[in-house]
């Protein structure tokens, strides 16, 4: 298979944005030509779940396509949940690690807030099993709340290590100026205060409201080239180095260990064999902390610390910015927000960015291999991503 | 006269193994041949894996909370379902029914709701 460069990236502001659907993911395709310096774009695949679904928009990537004037390029949707972003990215490195195209346009986006939270909540668990999940009233809050009682009473996590993750990660976006959200939070303030049961009520036992990622509207774009094509572009080589995937049951209750994300281990494990490293290797990683808990059960299902060690990492601050690892320091989705088919690229954004050094104020000092893992369903459906600066 | 509502498994009739939810191929034994399954109702005595109670809820539940769990029955099966324990505790052994679980226009959804006992 032939290399994979990121020739070009692009970012909206993530947050309730007021422009259709297929403008969010035209925005920062226009943003990825730019930083490129390419138009001759073969193929445009749009990372999108819902917009079929809650913007009455279907057939996605023949209005991306045209609203780039970039017909007759070939244009498909790549919907697989929450991690939609980082499939479209495979189907990118496969259309151009084959040989069939040299120039094609990644972009995803996600317009949740168009319909109210109750809608936004039910429309991402209709990814639950229909029959065994969704008609219980089971929501992906509700699957995280039952995972995090399992791992607090296995592990020793404690509600403060999860809020801990949610200070750590809000209070990183301060640095992102694309993140949804734009407030400092204190452990005080959302855990030991008194008021803290009214500013940070459960949303599901254990798991309260500041666990959560927010319901966000936004798009994110990567260029994939080939070598030849990147030959001509005027920006850092990164190269997409390793694609790893893994599926898991999709009743959550028939796994064998229930504290398990074997999904992200296999992902990760093949995303590191592709890329001929290894998570001792990464600099920096974005994990889908679309619950607190996620962060800590993916740090050590990707192999950066033990199983049922995660929580006392970042207890020593080894995932914060200046840490061994640090995680999330765009804001993760905690705090940069959680389009859903957005966040896969919108983290291979961060990572890219990481990898040229133009992070600025959250700049991973000499950062040259990065990490995603995309985290669809609960751990239904995993895709993690392995970065390289070459130069 | 009344009918008992139950939950059923799905055992293959190749290896033995028992599934729930149905899925279409014996994750067993792979075996091709369509719809060799014998239903079985699932066993309602168990013991409560993990659980939460959601506060944010689909628009249809008009209750201030709702308890969902997970249950390890007898035999093994592990099954998603309702709770409704007042203070719920990992390893309570449970006991199921199958009751309404989801009202929509014109629909009822039954499924399995757990007590403590």
């Amino acid at each position: 298979m032939r290399s994979v460069y990121v020739a070009g990236i692009g970012i909206t502001t993530f947050g309730r944005l007021e422009y259709p659907l297929a403008e969010i993911a035209a925005y920062p395709a226009m943003m990825a030509m730019k930083d490129a310096g390419l138009t001759d774009v073969e193929q445009v695949y749009v990372a999108n779940m819902g917009g079929g679904r809650i913007n009455h928009q279907t057939g996605l990537a023949s209005a991306v396509v045209d609203t780039l004037s970039l017909t007759p390029a070939g244009a498909e949707v790549i919907e697989n949940g929450p991690a939609s972003g980082a499939s479209a990215l495979k189907q990118g490195v496969l259309a151009v690690g084959s040989g069939m195209y040299d120039v094609v346009l990644v972009t995803g986006a996600e317009r949740m807030r168009e319909v109210n939270n109750l809608d936004a909540t039910d429309f991402i668990a209709t990814l639950t099993h229909p029959l065994s999940e969704y008609v219980y009233g089971v929501t992906l809050p509700a699957h995280a709340a039952m995972f995090t009682r399992l791992y607090m009473a296995k592990y020793g996590v404690t509600e403060r290590h999860l809020a801990m993750v949610a200070v750590k990660n809000q209070n990183q976006a301060m640095a992102n100026e694309f993140a949804h959200l734009q407030q400092n939070i204190t452990i005080e303030g959302i855990l030991d205060s008194p008021e803290a049961m009214t500013n940070n009520p459960y949303v599901a036992e254990p798991l309260r409201f500041f666990d959560c990622c927010p319901v966000s509207d936004g798009g994110a774009c990567l260029m994939l080239v080939s070598e030849d094509a990147m030959a001509g572009v005027d920006r850092p080589w990164v190269r997409l180095a390793g694609v790893g995937q893994a599926t898991d049951s999709h009743a959550v209750a028939e796994r064998a260990d229930p504290t398990e994300l074997t999904a992200v281990r296999l992902a990760a494990e093949r995303s590191f064999a592709m890329a001929g490293c290894g998570p001792a290797d990464v600099d920096v990683a974005e994990l889908h902390d679309a619950f607190t808990i996620l962060e800590i059960a993916e740090s050590e299902e990707a192999g950066f610390f033990g199983k049922g060690e995660g929580h006392l990492a970042l207890e020593q601050g080894e995932t914060a910015l200046g840490g061994s690892l640090p995680i999330n320091v765009s804001g993760g989705l905690k705090g940069r927000g959680h389009p859903v088919g957005a966040t896969g690229i919108a983290q291979a954004h961060e990572i890219v960015t990481q990898l040229r050094h133009e992070a600025g104020a959250r700049q991973v000092d000499d950062a040259a291999i990065g990490f995603t893992c995309n985290f669809g369903g609960f751990g239904n459906n995993v895709v993690c991503l392995t970065f390289v600066r070459e130069r | 006269m009344t009918v008992e509502r139950r939950i059923y498994a799905y055992r293959c009739r190749s290896c033995g193994t028992a599934h729930y939810p149905f899925r279409m191929r014996c994750r067993g034994c792979g075996n091709l041949e369509f719809f060799e399954f014998d239903a079985e109702p699932l066993p309602t005595a168990g013991t409560l894996l993990t659980f939460t109670h959601v506060h944010n809820l689909p628009a249809e539940y008009e209750v201030e909370r709702l308890g969902l769990g997970v249950v390890e029955l007898e035999g093994g099966m592990r099954v998603t379902g309702q709770i409704d324990i007042d203070r719920p505790e990992l390893g309570m052994p449970v006991s199921g029914s199958v009751e309404v679980v989801r009202h929509e226009p014109y629909e009822d959804y039954w499924g399995l709701v757990f007590r403590e006992g």
